[in-house]
């Protein structure tokens, strides 16, 4: 059983990665509607702690974001407490209401284009 | 838990077994071709190209008649020369040589005022130098012997609403301590003495960084440096460095007729682009820490300041707010944490206006003051794009692109890129659009922007820097004549 989950898991995300780009910035998929307050407060949280190492969600230092369909808790344990070279951002750096933001913005940004 | 771990790996487990695919990496041939149907903008936008042929082009800017003038660098990274040129640029690409500089570029940026015309000399041979040029060709150096002829260069220059010329001088090194890998840059074979300088004294903490020794031919042999200091020079704790003018990591002003410099602010790294804003505010784009030499520094994005006179910007020591001893944040993979070099700090950095991407190399940009252009008081940088592996190891590409920025909320937002599925450079995603922009600037009316692009340059084993032992090391490839002008131009003001 758990086999067979971790399977689906990489061929799900090996195909989204591998099928769809990343590309989401406005010249390419138009703007972003911020159709809400709380994903205008998550990009700019995003453009603080994230867009160095994710442009607009695309790989550059890091990978691509913007076509890896995380669910929202894998997304805070990966900020919480880092991975391989990315570092970890404690309560003090990105707080828990703005790391909610942050999420919603990340899933609106995924959807764009 | 094996769920979970599955599916954060692809975002940020990957990065060490990755292999570095920056945009550098590509194969050219040539010649470069050119498509402005490459070259994606927000709709209601044109592009198209203005000059083409270029050696190395960096700076633009624009005479009475509004006519763009263009300065070709006259050196490369790579350790390639050339002659330092000023170009008139008419329609249909007609290029008319205004002035001929010496072998002692690069020139890196121009400005035009009431007749004269006022260039940033990087001087790589004799120190760099402020030049004013005439209309007729001829070249007074208003300034000279400025220490810039490491890694950085003079940088700049603008005149300010006081009627100053401001500039900008880069720092020797990455971090603060000269190493192999400037040697490799090639400067320190010529200059082995030379350090970077503060503008004010600095207490140093006595941290000395052991490094190979490429002055010798034997690969098993070390140096021991510290900051502030001479290759091979070890500091010790309560060192005290003089501060100077002219000093590095700084911005400085001047009259436009010479004179003495005058300190701005200081603790840059490469203050590279300089623009006034409509609010008449001094911003300058901050090109960050590279992954290399004997303090490598890892994930610190290029930055956008607001330039507060007198101020200490954090150069050695900080990113924007952080310490680079900040928890995990600035640790190179399978390289130590950069530890702190100075005792104290003059002040607590500033919080930047923007952070852009780490490695994208975002330099000179203007801002829009044209209703009809748009994106009014937004400041527009040129991103030359990443040196990986040379400066550090990216995944993609990163910058090879314009971005705006509203300065007001420091969101940043791409305003032109090649098209295609990865973002990149034309010599490595294929097509006829965008190399490497390395300075945006609008015509005086505010209608168009133009755009320097500088060219194809890849990292590759063609370049002519090699140390003695290491001969597999990778340099910079810059192509002659691939340099560009474009233009871009809004349509019409709907949506």
């Amino acid at each position: 059983m758990i086999r067979t989950a971790l399977l689906i898991s990489i061929i799900t995300i090996a195909s989204v990665a591998l099928s769809c780009s990343a590309r989401r910035s406005e010249p390419i998929a138009g703007p972003l509607l911020l159709s809400s307050p709380e994903i205008a407060e998550g990009r700019k949280i995003f453009m603080d702690h994230c867009h160095q190492c994710h442009p607009g969600g695309e790989a550059g230092l890091g990978p691509s974001l913007n076509n890896k369909p995380l669910p929202a808790f894998a997304i805070r344990t990966q900020v919480r407490h880092g991975f391989g070279a990315m570092p970890a951002f404690y309560e003090n750096e990105i707080s828990e209401t703005e790391l909610d933001s942050l999420v919603t913005y990340l899933k609106a940004l995924r959807q764009h284009g | 838990m094996w769920f979970l771990l599955l599916l954060v790996l692809p975002v940020a487990g990957c990065f060490r077994v990755s292999p570095p695919d920056g945009g550098s990496q590509a194969q050219f041939e040539g010649p470069r071709t050119f498509n402005a149907a490459d070259i994606a903008l927000p709709s209601s936008y044109r592009i198209e190209l203005v000059a083409s042929g270029l050696t190395f082009p960096t700076g633009v800017t624009f005479d009475a008649d509004g006519i763009p003038h263009v300065t070709e660098s006259g050196y490369s990274y790579g350790e390639v020369w050339d002659t330092p040129r000023l170009l008139r640029i008419d329609r249909q690409d007609r290029q008319t040589v205004i002035a001929v500089g010496e072998n002692n570029g690069p020139w890196t940026g121009v400005t035009y005022l009431e007749g004269s015309f006022y260039i940033a000399e990087g001087g790589t041979h004799r120190g760099g130098r402020v030049l004013r040029v005439e209309r007729d060709g001829n070249i007074r150096p208003l300034l000279s012997d400025l220490p810039s002829f490491g890694d950085h260069h003079v940088n700049g220059p603008v005149i300010g609403p006081d009627g100053q010329l401001y500039f900008g001088i880069g720092t020797f090194t990455n971090s603060g301590v000269v190493g192999e890998d400037n040697y490799r840059y090639g400067w320190l074979q010529r200059h082995p003495s030379a350090h970077d300088t503060p503008c004010r004294d600095v207490t140093l903490r006595g941290i000395n960084f052991t490094s190979m020794n490429p002055f010798t031919p034997r690969a098993d042999d070390e140096a021991v440096t510290g900051a502030f200091v001479p290759f091979g020079t070890v500091t010790r704790q309560g060192q005290v460095i003089a501060g100077r003018l002219p000093c590095n990591g700084a911005i400085l002003k001047m009259p436009i007729s010479g004179g003495t410099p005058q300190l701005v602010a200081w603790g840059f790294r490469n203050p590279f682009g300089l623009a006034f804003s409509p609010d008449k505010q001094l911003y300058v784009t901050d090109n960050s820490y590279d992954d290399r030499g004997s303090r490598p520094v890892h994930g610190t994005g290029d930055l956008l300041w607001l330039v507060q006179a007198g101020t200490w910007y954090g150069w050695p020591d900080f990113h924007g707010l952080l310490r680079l001893d900040h928890h995990d944040h600035f640790i190179p993979p399978g390289k130590p944490q950069p530890p702190v070099l100075l005792a104290q700090h003059p002040n607590q950095p500033p919080k930047p206006i923007a952070v852009l991407g780490v490695h994208s190399s975002s330099n000179m940009f203007d801002f829009s003051r044209s209703p009809f252009f748009g994106h009014v008081g937004e400041a527009f940088i040129a991103q030359f794009g990443d040196l990986s592996p040379t400066a550090g190891k990216v995944l993609a590409p990163v910058g090879f692109k314009v971005v705006r920025v509203n300065v007001e909320n420091g969101i940043v937002e791409d305003f032109a890129v090649n098209r295609g599925r990865v973002n990149g450079p034309a010599s490595k995603i294929g097509g006829g659009g965008l190399e490497r922009p390395i300075a945006a600037r609008f015509s005086p009316d505010g209608s168009a922007l133009y755009l320097v692009d500088f060219g194809v340059m890849t990292v590759g084993q063609g370049g002519k820097v090699r140390l003695p032992w290491a001969t597999n090391k990778p340099s910079s490839e810059p192509r002659r004549g691939t340099g560009a002008l474009w233009k871009i131009t809004r349509s019409s003001t709907a949506p």
